[in-house]
């Protein structure tokens, strides 16, 4: 089964190109639950498809992969009756691409796709209490700065998270987009969530979230999935450094911290390019004015007018220090994220107490090590 | 098998086979023999299990060939499988499509990210001409006081001089406010234009676009460029100075004849509706 894989993996794009347009046509429903450039689709396919091969040795590893696939497949509307089309279509793309295809292959790979296939739909269908999406409307639209906008979203049914985690969602404008975006506060009563969108220059889904969707649209909203991974029992001071959007997660820790405790000191450091890009800042005062622990300090790296403190936001943190008691989260782009963890560390904050996560252009699901970004 | 009519083995829900009717055995009513003609009920029996017999053939038979036929049918769908052809043509529109999104995203990056660029420039192009605008009129007022005060003749003239300069200084910062809300709207003008551009490529992005005027969206969304909010706690630095609100109304009304009326319409759109959340 390797060797006739690695066959379908040495034809590249080709193969996948070829399995997609076989299901198509075998089950022209299907083509509905994709957007319209497979680019990226079909570069995702056969890695997860790479990944799941290698491990079919090694159940005890492969089996939670497969779930995590399962479940997240329900937001795209997959069925149980759509896993035999992609079973058929699978086997005739190994079969095409490969000149000692025989009836034994043919055997193993429908008894191997079978397993997984099951693994993934029994994952499903233990999902079934929840809704496969969450539908919600947009209730505010500002935009803040060219390139940044804050939406506030009300889901129909509320979609249970928790602060630091994020959700996939959808808008009608890109359809079968899905990307990952961090409410920038705690689960409400009433379910509303504060989304921060940066357009990323040539990104469909974050210009069109910052530029076209307005009060009234309609997103879909995806299952939370958990990066960051706050810890909500632990009483310990925190020290929170965001880049970019990357202060959403942020700002839902501290509404966590605000809203049910433990009390615990936090100094929020918001790290921006130019003082203009600090998209929320009356709302940062605020905070401020209203809860007595927490500290907010802007940094501006590229901006020599502005009177904010000047350098990376990690370069002002430790110049803030000490920070060596403190449990930390940072979050932002990829270099920021970097820079600013090697800094805490050499500041003598021990890794375990660093929590990351990095704001990067997103993929459409997580992949099979739970990333969602590329 | 020897038992009567009424025997479980009949009943019991087991299918009656021929050996079941040909083996039955009747009892006798009486030792006289009233009953029927043993040779009668033997022959017939003979004759039902030969024809159940032939029924279980016939049935069998049909069985075989239904399973046959759906074997063929079955058969007949796999031959109608999408051919290799249909696949590659499909495979090939996909590609193409495929490229072309592709071009109108890096299209749009490139433009975007060119906009965005020379959005900064212009802004800190302004900013320095303002801010030497301001240096110079600064060292006027100080050299102007300073003749003032050496010639011991300070009077009217000197003192309005130095109204006129600091008049100068609002106008000269209202100035640049102006230029920074028209970059903006111009920067955002061309973001706008790359979307719809790209809309275009993408069949469900022409129709919302159109159903949606730009203006509909409310207006405290640039306040922020507008009017700076006071700094977030600094460390040991003050808020920025002079808010626009501050500006004389005539010395917007000035700067309006050196810039479009758009710019400053805007101005004080954004201004209250950036100060309403403030009060």
């Amino acid at each position: 089964m390797r060797a006739n894989f690695a066959k379908a993996a040495a034809a590249g794009d080709e193969a996948p190109l070829w399995f997609y347009a076989h299901l198509f046509l075998a089950h022209p429903e299907t083509r509905q639950m994709f957007p319209v450039s497979m680019a990226h689709q079909r570069d995702r396919l056969f890695a997860a498809l790479g990944e799941v091969v290698a491990r079919v040795d090694d159940l005890d590893s492969l089996v939670p992969i497969l779930q995590q696939l399962g479940r997240d497949h329900r937001k795209f509307g997959t069925v149980t009756e759509h896993y035999p089309a992609v079973g058929a279509s699978l086997l005739a793309t190994l079969e095409h691409f490969d000149d000692d295809w025989d009836d034994a292959l043919a055997a193993d790979w429908t008894a191997a796709y079978e397993l997984v296939a099951s693994v993934m739909v029994e994952a499903a269908e233990e999902m079934a209490d929840q809704p496969p999406w969450w539908e919600a409307e947009v209730v505010a639209h500002e935009r803040r700065t060219v390139d940044t906008a804050v939406l506030r979203l009300r889901p129909v049914v509320p979609l249970p998270y928790r602060p630091g985690e994020s959700i996939s969602l959808e808008t009608e404008r890109r359809p079968r987009l899905w990307r990952y975006y961090s409410p920038a506060n705690a689960h409400r009563p009433d379910g509303e969530l504060e989304i921060h969108a940066r357009a990323r220059a040539g990104g469909p889904v974050s210009t069109a979230l910052v530029r076209q969707v307005d009060v009234g649209d309609v997103l879909r909203l995806g299952p939370p999935v958990d990066h960051l991974r706050f810890d909500p029992e632990s009483d310990r001071d925190l020290l929170l450094v965001a880049g970019g959007t990357g202060l959403a997660p942020l700002k839902a820790i501290i509404d966590h911290v605000a809203r049910t405790g433990p009390p615990r000191r936090v100094d929020l450091f918001v790290g921006v390019r130019l003082e203009d890009d600090l998209y929320d800042r009356a709302d940062l005062e605020r905070l401020e004015r209203e809860h007595p622990w927490l500290t907010v300090t802007v940094a501006v790296s590229e901006d020599e007018h502005s009177r904010l403190a000047h350098g990376d936001v990690g370069e002002v943190v430790v110049r803030s220090g000490p920070w060596a008691s403190r449990e930390a989260y940072v979050a932002g782009p990829p270099a920021m994220v970097e820079d600013t963890v090697e800094r805490l560390l050499q500041h003598g904050l021990p890794r375990d107490r660093i929590r990351t996560e990095v704001f990067a252009p997103s993929r459409p699901g997580p992949d099979v090590d739970g990333k969602v970004t590329t | 098998m020897t038992t009567t009519t009424e025997s479980a083995a009949w009943t019991g829900g087991r299918r009656l086979t021929p050996a079941d009717v040909r083996d039955v055995r009747f009892g006798r009513a009486t030792v006289f023999h009233p009953g029927y003609d043993d040779t009668q009920v033997d022959r017939f029996l003979d004759r039902v299990g030969e024809e159940l017999a032939k029924l279980h053939a016939e049935k069998a038979e049909l069985r075989d060939r239904v399973h046959d036929l759906e074997a063929r049918i079955d058969g007949e769908q796999r031959r109608e499988a999408p051919s290799t052809q249909a696949v590659g043509i499909l495979a090939a529109a996909q590609q193409t499509a495929d490229q072309y999104v592709a071009e109108a995203e890096a299209f749009s990056r490139v433009v975007t990210t060119e906009a965005r660029e020379h959005y900064e420039d212009q802004v800190r192009q302004a900013r320095e001409k303002v801010g030497a605008m301001i240096q110079a009129a600064q060292e006027a007022a100080a050299v102007i006081s300073a003749q003032a005060a050496s010639s011991g003749t300070a009077g009217d003239d000197d003192s309005r001089t130095a109204a006129e300069l600091q008049e100068q200084v609002v106008y000269l910062q209202a100035f640049s406010q102006a230029c920074r809300i028209q970059l903006r709207a111009y920067l955002e003008a061309l973001l706008d234009d790359v979307e719809r551009e790209w809309g275009a490529a993408h069949p469900d992005g022409v129709p919302a676009v159109s159903a949606r005027p730009r203006v509909q969206r409310p207006p405290a969304a640039a306040a922020l460029s507008g009017a700076p909010a006071p700094a977030v706690r600094a460390p040991a630095v003050p808020a920025p100075a002079v808010p626009v609100g501050a500006v004389e109304p005539s010395t917007v009304e000035a700067a309006a004849v050196l810039l479009s009326e758009d710019a400053l319409r805007q101005d004080r759109q954004d201004d209250e509706a950036g100060a309403r959340p403030r009060q």
